[in-house]
């Protein structure tokens, strides 16, 4: 965990009030992990709490990473406005537990279901997996195709199986990531997701009782974003403890946490 | 790091190598900044506030924005006064930091057990009572509102601590001076504030509070002209040491919080917009001494005359 200034190397929009933000300093060493995230000071005084964004991708031989964000409110609105050469104070990699991408065997059925912008962390992941030589399916759920994002990106990686939904139909199939759950005749034996909490807790009842080993990001509204001020806990199962987000997490075992 | 001896400033069991601490509740117990800087750089540690038996907190969305600062509902979780004892206060005992141990209770009773349970750990220098906190029913909020029951619970705890005994007062009340002299009367050591400002947000798309808790406390940038106010206040009413907080970030509020009356300073939300915050401002401290010339950092402080 690092506090840096980086460099914004571009900013552009890649889908509706959807931008990726490309980034550079010495903190991207540091980055290792899928599902892990930044915690991003918005430039301005007013806005006192940092903005988390996860870590879409990384490549270490440029010294960069990129990050996804939609603009939801004041923050990410100011993040869409900087430019290239702007500079962006930035504490990460933050999280201890990402997706356990180096478990999966070549030989495995691993499953990734993103659905809006729970999609970019679980890029990295994919791209981590591929180069560990596992072949992934992935399913990539937005409400409408001027949302879509990142398809193509996915379907140019070795073997990686997209599916695209959209809730109107108007780009892949008409449906929810839950949909094209599904219809897969198997379990499979991994399941990666990231996306909106009533989505995490479909795929979590659907693929329960299997063999699946299962993994879901979690978010939460943050302060410290380290593990000082317990804005961000959720509940453990057995109701009888709790776990921070951003220390313990985000990501999490199906059923270790209340979703 | 080397520290300039025109920052030292003694309180009473906090001899302090600079009059910088982070805020109760915005530090935990450490653990976590110490991954980012030495901790012996700070004056002193105010540690999350303790209660009798652990506390899981309220639910989620705890924090909210607002311009220039931020509401929160944590509720005081915490792991209860056993387990800080044994788990939490070792680790700060590896620095040479003193620390300020923020008590919490429903009952005067629940605040003299935990004062019991951590009296005898070493590096506790103080006591600090929150009688102020706003975000639990029992958060011992009424004890703050009240200058009789604020003096009571003084005099419980005085009367169990071997250690100075700080009294963390509300600002969400009409006369903060009025509690200022009636837990001084009642033997405290010293005093803290501002805690936060009850406060609200609702978001406009649901019509819903954005806290789970509905209300929250305010902190930050917001409240410093409220905490700046209050401690010039309290320091014409009272003698007692003053630990004066709410929105500092930087060297230049902590020399307006020392010339508002106040001792030292601690820093809570800042720490999250820059985890750094609290060493900078340390670092950037000697400047200011020599811009405005003077031999020591009490010096600064208002000494209660009136103006
Ligand atoms: C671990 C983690 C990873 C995330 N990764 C991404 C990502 O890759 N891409 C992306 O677009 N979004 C991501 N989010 C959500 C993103 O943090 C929020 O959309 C963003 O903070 C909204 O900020 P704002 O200023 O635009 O919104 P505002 O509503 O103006 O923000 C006000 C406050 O609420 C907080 N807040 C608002 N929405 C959320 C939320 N959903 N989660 C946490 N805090 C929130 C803000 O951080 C800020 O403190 C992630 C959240 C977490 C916790
Ligand atoms: C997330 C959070 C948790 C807090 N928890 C406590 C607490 O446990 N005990 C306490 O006395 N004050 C607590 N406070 C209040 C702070 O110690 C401080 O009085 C207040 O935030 C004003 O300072 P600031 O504006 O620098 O944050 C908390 C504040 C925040 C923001
Ligand atoms: S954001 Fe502070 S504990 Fe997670």
């Amino acid at each position: 965990m690092k506090n840096e200034s980086l460099t914004v190397v571009e900013n552009k929009t890649i889908a509706a009030k959807t931008h990726e933000m490309t980034l550079s300093g010495p903190l991207v060493d540091a980055i290792d992990q899928p599902g892990t995230f930044l915690h991003v000071a918005v430039p301005g005084e007013d806005l006192v709490l940092r903005r988390p964004i996860s870590i879409a991708a990384v490549n270490q031989g440029a010294g960069t990473c990129a990050i996804v964000y939609k603009e939801e409110g004041d923050g990410t609105e100011r993040l869409a406005r900087c430019r290239a050469g702007d500079q962006l104070e930035v504490l990460g990699p933050l999280g201890n537990q990402g997706f356990p991408v180096e478990e999966p065997l070549p030989g495995d059925d691993v499953l990734l279901i993103g659905g809006g912008v729970g999609v970019p962390p679980l890029y990295f992941a994919t791209c981590e997996l591929v180069k560990r030589g596992v072949s992934v399916s992935v399913i990539l759920g937005f409400q409408t195709a001027a949302a879509v994002f990142y398809a193509r990106a996915f379907n140019e990686l070795p073997g990686c199986d997209v599916h695209v939904m959209t809730d109107d139909g108007s780009n892949g199939r008409a449906g929810t990531v839950i949909d094209a759950l599904n219809e897969r005749p198997y379990a499979p034996d991994w399941l990666f997701s990231c996306g909106p909490r009533g989505m995490l807790r479909a795929i979590e009842t659907n693929a329960a009782d299997s063999k699946t080993h299962g993994y879901v990001s979690l978010e939460e509204r943050m302060g410290c974003g380290i593990g000082a001020c317990f804005a961000c806990v959720c509940e453990t199962n057995d109701g009888a403890s709790y776990r921070k987000i951003c220390r313990d997490g985000p990501v999490f075992a199906f059923k270790e946490v209340v979703l | 790091m080397e520290t300039d001896p025109r920052l030292y400033v003694t309180l009473p069991g906090l001899p302090m190598k600079n009059p910088v601490m982070p805020a109760s509740g915005c530090f935990a117990f450490g653990r976590e900044y110490a991954e980012l800087f030495d901790l012996e750089e700070l004056g002193a540690v105010a540690i999350k506030g303790t209660t009798g038996e652990a506390r899981i907190g309220n639910p989620t969305p705890r924090v909210a924005e607002t311009p220039s600062g931020m509401l929160n509902a944590i509720g005081l979780q915490n792991p209860g006064a056993q387990a800080v004892r044994d788990e939490e206060l070792p680790f700060l005992a590896n620095y040479d930091v003193p620390v300020l141990a923020n008590v919490s209770g429903s009952t005067p009773e629940e605040y003299v057990v935990v004062v019991q349970t951590l009296n005898d750990a070493p590096n506790v220098g103080a006591f600090e009572l929150n009688i102020s906190c706003p975000n639990v029913k029992e958060g011992g909020i009424q004890f703050g509102t009240d200058p009789d029951a604020a003096a009571a619970l003084t005099e419980a705890v005085k009367r169990v601590s071997t250690k100075p005994v700080y009294v963390k007062l509300s600002p969400n009340v009409t006369d903060v001076t009025a509690i200022a002299r009636a837990v001084e009367a009642a033997g405290a050591n010293g005093l803290t504030l501002i805690n936060t400002l009850l406060g609200m947000r609702i978001d406009a798309g649901t019509g819903k509070p954005v806290l789970a808790n509905e209300k929250g406390g305010l902190s930050g940038p917001a409240v410093k002209p409220i905490a700046l106010r209050m401690i010039h206040d309290v320091r014409q009413g009272t003698k007692l040491p003053i630990i004066g907080m709410g929105g500092v970030q930087s060297a230049e509020d902590v020399i307006e919080f020392l010339v508002a009356g106040a001792d030292v300073v601690a820093v809570g939300t800042a720490n999250f917009s820059n985890p750094f915050v609290c060493p900078t401002i340390i670092r950037e401290l000697p400047e200011w001494l020599d811009k405005l010339d003077v031999a020591h950092i009490g010096a600064l402080r208002w000494q209660g005359e009136k103006i």
